[in-house]
């Protein structure tokens, strides 16, 4: 395996790369460039006087971005069927994070670390990374009554299959009864849902008396 | 591993290849965290068998030894009419085990350990009364993690069918009364949808009371735990 410092023209972007990243993910990789300098080699292979690259065509955008004259490349020697192979593998075969080591290691970098740097670096949001730091952090019981006190105040759900021309009576009568509800809601802070509660009580109080 | 609703462990066949250079000290280190939705499905969807997390879920939570996340146990809605195997009961009262996977790195009977610990917690922590598992034959489960953790075997459930829209993918009930507003073949035919019922496997039904005073409500028989084939028939 030879590494040698090539000069950017004779670079090129492999034009079958698959591998695609959008600007927030180019921007990750320009701040991480900018802060840590180019820390991983361009792979690449010789075609006639110029080099494809197999791996590294992102980096190496940016690096014409910072004016970088020379580069240093993993030069391989390798036929059209190996190198996309090999562009493949660079890009998939990898481990992956066990999340309560991360979890940890996310805790340790954040403790010395702002949030705002993280991110700028990382392809995390800042609640999947706050979510990340808190993993493990919290007891079974103080979870399970939280979970408790939340399904105790949870309002419930009632779904109704409707047709178009039913659906056109019930909203009728729920706007019609909406100005009152707004006004008796009580503790539900849904309007639409008292105003059902409205029209129900209504009729259940009728047929009690229709009953008496 | 085991698991519950269509739910199954990934590796059974596995169990027996599970390291652990000292067992006694990696079961007394192993401990449950609460995770969250996507830190589960995350776990799940790449090392559970089923590869999916079903939806309604209610709780997940992580198997952890020495730091690493090296197990998943998920809680959830279950079957519709689940809750209705208790006299009494609403579905307030019941979760159903919808997925576990624990790691061939961690030691052997940790399923049981890791069962245990869940149950304790739910029992202490919260007010439900029982929770619900199933285990699929039609993949070779028969559910021994639960009895190997005193659950009740109530027989094979009735298996609910799937349904085939002709959209290349299989849909719950559930998920098609979401997104179409019903799962009534009539209905959605006469919509022009060529829906079909696509039969499923029963499963086996385990319920384990978290509240004992409950145990007497339970509406159907408890019936003997299902054995391997070569069990039933004998040493051979």
């Amino acid at each position: 395996m030879e590494i040698i410092e090539l000069p950017i023209e004779a670079l090129k972007e492999a034009v079958w790369n698959v591998n695609q990243v959008d600007e927030a993910m180019m921007q990750r990789l320009r701040v991480s460039i900018g802060k840590y300098g180019l820390v991983q080699n361009l792979v690449v292979r010789q075609i006639a006087n110029d080099y494809e690259v197999l791996s590294g065509n992102h980096r190496l955008r940016l690096l014409h971005e910072l004016l970088i004259k020379k580069v240093p490349c993993v030069v391989v020697d390798v036929d059209d069927a190996h190198a996309r192979l090999l562009a493949q593998a660079l890009n998939h075969v990898h481990g992956d994070d066990d999340l309560g080591l991360r979890a940890e290691l996310i805790r340790e970098v954040m403790q010395v670390l702002p949030e705002e740097e993280v991110l700028a670096v990382l392809p995390d949001t800042m609640d999947g990374l706050k979510g990340m730091a808190n993993l493990g952090q919290e007891t079974m019981t103080g979870y399970l009554q939280n979970w408790e006190k939340a399904r105790a105040a949870r309002l419930r759900n009632l779904l109704f299959k409707l047709t178009s021309d039913q659906l056109q009576t019930v909203e009728a009568a729920v706007a019609q009864i909406l100005p009152q509800a707004r006004l008796q809601q009580g503790i539900n802070p849904n309007a639409r849902g008292t105003a059902l509660y409205l029209i129900c009580k209504s009729f259940v109080d009728k047929e009690n008396k229709h009953d008496h | 591993m085991t698991g519950a609703g269509g739910v199954m462990g990934s590796t059974i066949p596995s169990q027996g290849s599970r390291a652990g250079s000292n067992p006694s000290t990696a079961l007394h280190d192993l401990h449950l965290v609460p995770i969250s939705r996507v830190d589960a499905k995350t776990l799940i969807v790449r090392n559970h068998y089923a590869h999916s997390l079903p939806g309604g879920t209610k709780m997940s939570f992580g198997t952890v030894l020495n730091n690493r996340l090296l197990g998943v146990m998920t809680f959830g809605v279950g079957p519709f009419y689940g809750y209705k195997l208790v006299n009494h009961a609403t579905p307030d009262d019941v979760v159903t085990l919808t997925r576990l996977w624990l790691s061939d790195e961690l030691p052997k009977n940790c399923e049981s350990k890791v069962l245990g610990i869940a149950l304790r917690s739910l029992k202490r922590d919260t007010s439900l009364k029982f929770v619900l598992a199933y285990s699929d034959p039609a993949v070779g489960h028969l559910g021994i993690i639960y009895q190997a953790t005193n659950w009740h075997y109530t027989g094979l459930s009735s298996a609910v069918p799937l349904y085939d829209i002709g959209d290349g993918t299989l849909h719950h009930s559930r998920s098609l009364a979401q997104q179409l507003g019903s799962h009534s073949i009539r209905y959605l035919t006469l919509q022009g949808i060529n829906a079909k019922a696509v039969p499923q496997s029963a499963k086996h039904r385990y319920i384990y009371f978290l509240d004992d005073s409950w145990q007497s409500r339970l509406a159907v028989p408890v019936l003997p735990y299902p054995k391997k084939e070569r069990e039933i028939n004998g040493n051979n």
